[in-house]
């Protein structure tokens, strides 16, 4: 017997493919490029004055300055711990409680509309009250960034579960698969991309929150660094601080992303999602 | 039949594979009643394959997602080997027209997952696994997945993972209506050559009056608003044998003239409703 087997590709996934990663590198370095050129060029034409943006080679100084007398690591290192400890005490609350209102209606029904109301208020609106009951030590830091991670994973577990496809759900039925069965293999696999996008905003929301309560109440740490670069009005404290900060959130959202690839396999031939 | 079981005794005692008697589904559709099927009364033999056709609307599909047992809500009786469907269940297999594979499982996997509930020994499974990829000829691709199989060939997979529990009835919801003509024609040789050789009890709904004609032993042609049986036509062996015989174009005739009946029913109630 012979077998047909369709080569083409959906036009859409030939496109990108189509990009080697050389152009892929260099469409991604262009921006920041221009923008780091348009910052020197206004800098050096003086506008703004220098007090308010200063120009990139003072930053940069800041940074060798920082990093050879040991204090930018020590910032960085402080931060990157209070982080990791707030994003893994968030994540699995945020896991299971997401999956409850996913899978369970009587759950979702008891729990999702206080659940919606706690979500609407910032994670900044509740530190005043977050202090009294656990002070201003490292604590309130871990609290506050596994709340504001534990809401966007809780939100995305929910609405990857609600949006498996009830076709597959059926099958499931037709194969008379007990509940285990239904959840390990079929809707934990079709949840996983949702489920990676909200690990991805977690981690976005726990670095937002990391800067303001170490804004709000810390003596070391990246958002110190930004207070203390402020209140002398060094603002190339600032800028290192934000430029740190947002450098490492591109690698943990890039090793993030990479991990969603390695354990979804399916997906090797289509590196650029769909 | 009869020349295998020549005693007179088992045709007593043989209980028709499936059994409906009076059977009426109904959908509430904007709080309005809307019927769906009215009045169906059918009755499959053992080892018999019968082919249903009709206009769409016709309540086919819903027929066998009731003998499946996806939905309990219905007046009149279901009997599957003399028993009341209840549940779905291993004895009752499907192949629908989208071919409901899971992207993140392999060719294999797909159909060893409709072997979760099976009681064979490991052993036992992969090699029933295995004979049925051999069967549909696609034992070179076990460890592709489907994001890389042609229609066909991922509709091939499929039957496979329908008939891999050797179930005593296979239902088969268009399964070729979304393939090109061509892959159509052969699969259609294949289901038959397939079906007959793992002497399954069959259940088969198309547009197509053709593959009806060629593949059933009996063909039912349904009328819509509500879905009723108009008439059952025995297949005589010369039609089911030759796609160009004089049975063969008799029958197919007589049934578009059937269904043309329908049609022109149809249009004239829209019409009025229009």
């Amino acid at each position: 017997m012979t077998l047909t087997v369709s080569a083409d590709p959906p036009a859409e996934r030939r496109l990108t493919k189509g990009l080697p990663v050389w152009t892929d590198i260099a469409y991604g370095i262009s921006l920041p490029l221009a923008l780091l050129l348009a910052w020197g060029l206004s800098s050096r034409f003086g506008w703004p004055p220098e007090q308010i943006l200063p120009a990139p080679q003072v930053v940069w100084a800041t940074i060798v300055e920082l990093w050879s007398d040991g204090s930018l690591a020590e910032h960085t290192l402080q931060s990157l711990r209070r982080v990791a400890i707030g994003f893994a005490i968030g994540v699995p609350p945020g896991l299971i409680i997401g999956a409850a209102l996913g899978l369970l209606p009587r759950v979702r029904a008891f729990i999702w509309p206080v659940f919606t109301a706690v979500a609407q208020v910032n994670m900044l609106a509740w530190l005043p009250l977050l202090v009294l009951f656990v002070g201003i030590d490292e604590e309130l830091k871990y609290v506050s960034i596994a709340w504001s991670t534990a809401i966007p994973v809780i939100l995305a577990t929910t609405r990857s579960i609600a949006d498996v496809s009830p076709k597959l759900v059926e099958l499931g039925r037709v194969l008379d698969f007990t509940p285990l069965q239904r959840v390990s293999t079929i809707v934990l696999p079709a949840a996983l991309p949702s489920l990676f996008t909200g690990l991805r905003e977690g981690l976005a929301a726990a670095w937002q929150s990391l800067v303001i309560v170490e804004l709000f109440a810390s003596f070391e740490g990246l958002g110190y660094l930004m207070t203390w670069g402020r209140q002398l009005f060094q603002l190339e404290l600032v800028i290192v601080a934000m430029l740190v900060i947002a450098a490492i959130g591109l690698l943990l959202n890039a090793s993030l992303q990479y991990l969603e690839r390695f354990v979804q396999p399916w997906k090797t031939e289509d590196p650029h999602g769909s | 039949m009869n020349q295998i079981y020549p005693s007179p005794t088992f045709q007593v005692e043989s209980i028709p594979a499936l059994e409906i008697h009076h059977l009426d589904k109904s959908f509430t559709v904007a709080g309005r009643e809307l019927k769906v099927l009215a009045g169906v009364d059918l009755s499959v033999k053992i080892g018999e394959f019968v082919t249903i056709v009709g206009a769409s609307g016709c309540g086919k599909s819903t027929l066998l997602r009731l003998i499946l047992g996806l939905d309990l809500d219905y007046s009149g009786d279901i009997l599957v080997d003399g028993e009341h469907v209840r549940r779905p269940g291993l004895d009752r297999s499907i192949v629908f027209q989208d071919h409901r594979l899971l992207p993140w499982l392999t060719v294999e996997g797909n159909v060893a997952a409709a072997l979760r509930r099976s009681s064979l020994s490991r052993a036992a499974k992969k090699e029933t696994v295995r004979e049925h990829l051999e069967l549909v000829g696609l034992t070179s691709f076990s460890k592709a997945y489907p994001a890389h199989l042609s229609g066909g060939m991922a509709q091939r997979v499929a039957i496979a993972r329908a008939l891999v529990n050797r179930p005593r009835f296979l239902l088969l919801d268009e399964p070729l209506g979304a393939l090109d003509a061509l892959t159509r024609l052969k699969l259609q040789d294949e289901l038959k050559r397939i079906v007959q050789r793992e002497g399954t009890t069959a259940l088969l709904v198309t547009h197509d009056v053709d593959e009806a004609v060629h593949l059933g032993h009996r063909i039912v042609v349904m009328q819509p608003h509500p879905g009723r049986i108009a008439t059952i036509l025995s297949i005589p062996e010369q039609a089911r044998q030759d796609r160009s015989s004089h049975e063969f174009i008799r029958l197919r005739d007589k049934v578009l003239g059937l269904l043309a009946v329908g049609a022109g029913a149809c249009q004239t109630k829209e019409r009025t409703v229009a």
